[in-house]
């Protein structure tokens, strides 16, 4: 009997895909560019088929692809040819709010803005938001350690989640929870990408909505000013719930898009966020358009009410599709560098789009160091996105050249393993392995992904060439 | 010494001590946890000092044995601090408390030490230098070696440098109304669940106290509310009560809504932490014995076992740190 027969006795037969057909929309996810038809697609409808799929996956020696809702933008559920995915939306059920504890208790299916919905009632929410949250899995959330355009003061799924129930690729069951004593495994689940088990119930924190909240944008001449008016926010004590950036291009778009009175003629437009109490709202807000004012935003607006800050947040929350509106096809980078390298970093930006002849928008969580550079290609251009993809391996390498990192919050995926090569030599790459094998002896849990083995660091010419001494000199090369 | 030429020195150690077979302790200042004749002892308290800091970056790099004293004052100087309030046992080190995993009452407002990690450099049980995560508040690049390492108590790698996110220094107000403990810990709770700018909630002597930051609306216009001294955070954490003879002080890490536990003499941490003093454990599934402090609590399930001890071969292949 094959795996796929197996399945199918085991699993109700509709929860298994296999068709060419059937299984279309599990070819890829967020990351459109590559595209695999798995072996099979499995639906299971609660945690004990889940159990069976592993166990009879393991059994086959098939590989297991978890997959929540798909809008991963770094390939990281990329089917292989001889991979089941494993599809976890049926495991879409919020299990228990506790409004006491500030606590919920969901499946891994369940889509990260319904956890807030839930919660409204008691006025409390799920701070992590990642902008695709209106259709993005808690599972996939935890799998990716999502961020958000509220992480600097509110956190990332790491800091919000307080308990795991995994399943390991035996079927067994693990429970890693904050309460645990030494090392913090927890913390290690959180951004694994599915490479170290499948989880299949998440503890979430909850917390109280804010009393209010003031939006504050202003427009700079210089993207320099720009970046140096956030340092002095921050400077003085101020940590906003929101600080995003735009540069001239991006700028342009989502006004084009969303019309909401953007002032176009800026080298760069800040929208700071401050949310809190009414009293802590009001102070914070007026301290921010002064400490704009006094280095050199040319432009403020303070929203007065819901209905403006809301507004004004419109432009940038529908920055991508904007953009999207300019060129057949983008590729959204996920970079992050020290604020005070912003300038030096968009300036060489702007080198390497000239010399790939490629457009670039860039929006940036300032308060993070987060870049996300949206490079348009024409993917029916023959070639464009092979260079699009050079064009963002320079970006990234950059990034770390700075100081910064190659992935912010859409993690490694397939689409950046060989910028990780860039970012950690052998020893750490090697740490990384024995982690998954720790976990994963079998190595079907997501082979491939997030961590390039040794050989394949080997065999890219711009890894670390460190005191002239070619790296990696044990290794063969092909 | 440079920090290149000390950190090798650390390497060159271990390395002798696989030759040589040589169980090693790593510590700092031993504030917290004694040296045995067991093991050498690997001190990292001489590999002290701010590496870098930039107060608008919010990050500051930090070598694992300076005093948590000294690193504390520097970030005042600029208006910032450590947002998890690690508790001073006395010439406490930033590494030892990373090793520890230790966090102050702050931790359910503004997170735990983990939750401010944002990178490591380290050596592991070969000798080999290494870097995970980095300076950056946002990083996903592969698996969260620095957090996950945060209450590994040297047991997997020697830590020689941390980078940690920093908050700006707030001015907080602390305020208290007389009630039992169940009563407490249910307006904790409540309280939580409100916009009110909460940094701290505990129960001690017969008194629920609250600290506020920053601006709020006035507390004490109720006739049962007092504004009372900051200090009531300092005296529970770290919390070393006067115990009767015969008793011992257990720590125990419940859910906030956890009703009052029998002998419990301190609530903390908004109602996720119990003190109790008692002769005998106290029956619940996260105690930890804290005369003997940062004791392990060795009650981790076999699965979580076999984690522990393959990540141990993966870090320490050789068995040279010594388990705590």
């Amino acid at each position: 009997m094959d795996v796929i027969q197996a399945l199918e006795e085991a699993l109700n037969k509709n929860s298994i895909l296999s068709s060419e057909e059937a299984c279309r929309p599990y070819e890829c996810d967020g990351l459109s560019a590559y595209r695999q038809k798995p072996l099979a697609v499995a639906l299971p409808e609660d945690i004990d088929e889940v159990k069976q799929v592993l166990k009879i996956c393991k059994a086959h020696d098939t590989p297991v692809i978890t997959r929540g809702s798909g809008t991963g933008l770094a390939g990281g559920t990329l089917p292989l040819e001889n991979s089941v995915i494993l599809g976890l939306s049926k495991l879409n059920k919020i299990i228990h709010v506790d409004p006491l504890q500030r606590t919920a208790i969901v499946q891994p299916g369940v889509r990260n803005i319904q956890v807030s919905d839930a919660a409204a009632k008691y006025n409390l929410y799920y701070a992590p938001d990642p902008s695709s949250q209106v259709a993005c899995s808690i599972g996939g959330n935890v799998a990716e350690n999502s961020g958000g355009v509220h992480c600097l003061k509110y956190g990332l799924t790491v800091h919000n989640v307080t308990s795991l129930t995994v399943l390991d690729m035996n079927g067994e069951t693990i429970i890693f929870d904050e309460k645990d004593d030494g090392i913090d495994l927890l913390a290690l689940l959180n951004g694994s990408e599915g490479l170290l088990g499948v989880i299949v119930e998440i503890k979430l924190k909850l917390i109280p909505k804010p009393e209010a909240a003031q939006l504050v944008m202003a427009a700079f001449n210089s993207v320099k000013a720009c970046a140096d008016a956030v340092t002095n926010v921050l400077k003085q004590g101020i940590v906003p719930a929101g600080l995003e950036m735009m540069d001239k291009f991006s700028i342009q778009a989502a006004e084009d898009f969303a019309q909401v009175g953007y002032p176009v003629d800026a080298a760069a437009l800040l929208l700071c966020e401050v949310d809190g109490s009414h009293d802590q709202v009001k102070v914070d807000a007026k301290r921010v358009a002064d400490i704009l004012t006094e280095n050199g935003a040319y432009e403020i607006r303070v929203s007065q009410n819901e209905k403006e800050r809301i507004e004004l947040w419109q432009g940038r929350k529908n920055a991508f599709p904007a953009v999207g509106r300019y060129s057949p096809d983008y590729y959204c980078m996920d970079g992050t560098i020290p604020r005070s390298r912003l300038a030096y970093v968009l300036e060489e930006i702007d080198h390497l789009s000239e010399k790939y002849g490629l457009k670039v928008a860039n929006v940036f969580h300032a308060g993070d160091g987060n870049l996300h550079p949206l490079i348009m290609y024409d993917a029916n251009k023959p070639g464009e996105l092979e260079e699009t993809e050079k064009f963002g391996q320079e970006i990234l390498k950059l990034c770390v050249d700075v100081g910064g990192t190659i992935t912010g919050e859409h993690g490694v995926g397939v689409e950046k393993l060989d910028s990780m090569c860039h970012q950690y030599p052998e020893a750490e790459l090697e740490i990384f392995h024995g982690i998954k094998a720790v976990f994963d002896n079998s190595g079907l849990l997501n082979p491939g992904k997030a961590i390039p083995t040794l050989h394949r660091c080997a065999e890219l010419s711009h890894m670390h060439v460190h005191n002239n001494q070619l790296p990696h000199p044990e290794l063969e090369r092909f | 010494m440079s920090m290149q030429s000390s950190i090798s020195h650390y390497s060159d150690q271990i390395k002798q001590a696989v030759v040589d077979k040589q169980l090693l302790q790593i510590a700092g200042n031993q504030s917290k946890v004694p040296v045995d004749d067991d093991a050498q002892l690997l001190s990292i308290s001489d590999h002290s000092g701010i590496v870098s800091y930039d107060p608008a970056e919010l990050v500051v790099t930090v070598k694992a044995g300076t005093k948590l004293s000294e690193l504390s004052a520097v970030l005042a100087e600029n208006n910032q601090m450590l947002g998890f309030e690690p508790p001073e046992y006395g010439n406490s080190t930033i590494g030892g408390t990373y090793a520890c995993s230790l966090t102050g009452p702050s931790r359910p407002f503004r997170g735990g030490l983990r939750d401010f990690v944002l990178g490591t450099q380290l050596i592991d049980g070969q000798g080999r230098e290494m870097r995970f995560g980095g300076k950056m508040l946002k990083n996903v690049a592969g698996y969260d070696v620095s957090r996950m390492l945060c209450g590994s108590k040297g047991s997997l790698a020697l830590v020689t440098e941390l980078s940690l996110k920093v908050l700006p220094l707030l001015e907080e107000k602390t305020y208290c109304i007389p009630m039992p403990e169940g009563e407490a810990i249910l307006l904790m709770n409540k309280m939580q669940g409100t916009s009110l700018p909460l940094t701290g909630c505990a129960y001690f002597e017969g008194q629920f106290y609250y600290r506020v930051a920053g601006e709020h609306p006035t507390q004490d216009n109720r006739v049962e509310v007092s504004a009372c001294s900051n200090a009531v955070w300092k005296t529970l954490n770290p919390f070393q009560p006067t115990l009767a003879p015969g008793e011992k002080l257990w720590r125990l890490d419940v859910e906030s809504t956890n009703p009052a536990i029998e002998n419990t003499i301190a609530v903390g941490m908004g109602g996720t932490r119990r003190w109790v003093a008692s002769k005998n454990k106290p029956n619940h599934p996260y105690v930890t014995l804290w005369q003997s402090r940062f004791a392990p609590r060795n009650n981790d399930k076999p699965c979580v076992q076999k984690i522990k001890a393959g990540l141990k071969e993966v870090f320490d292949p050789h068995h040279i740190f010594k388990d705590l």
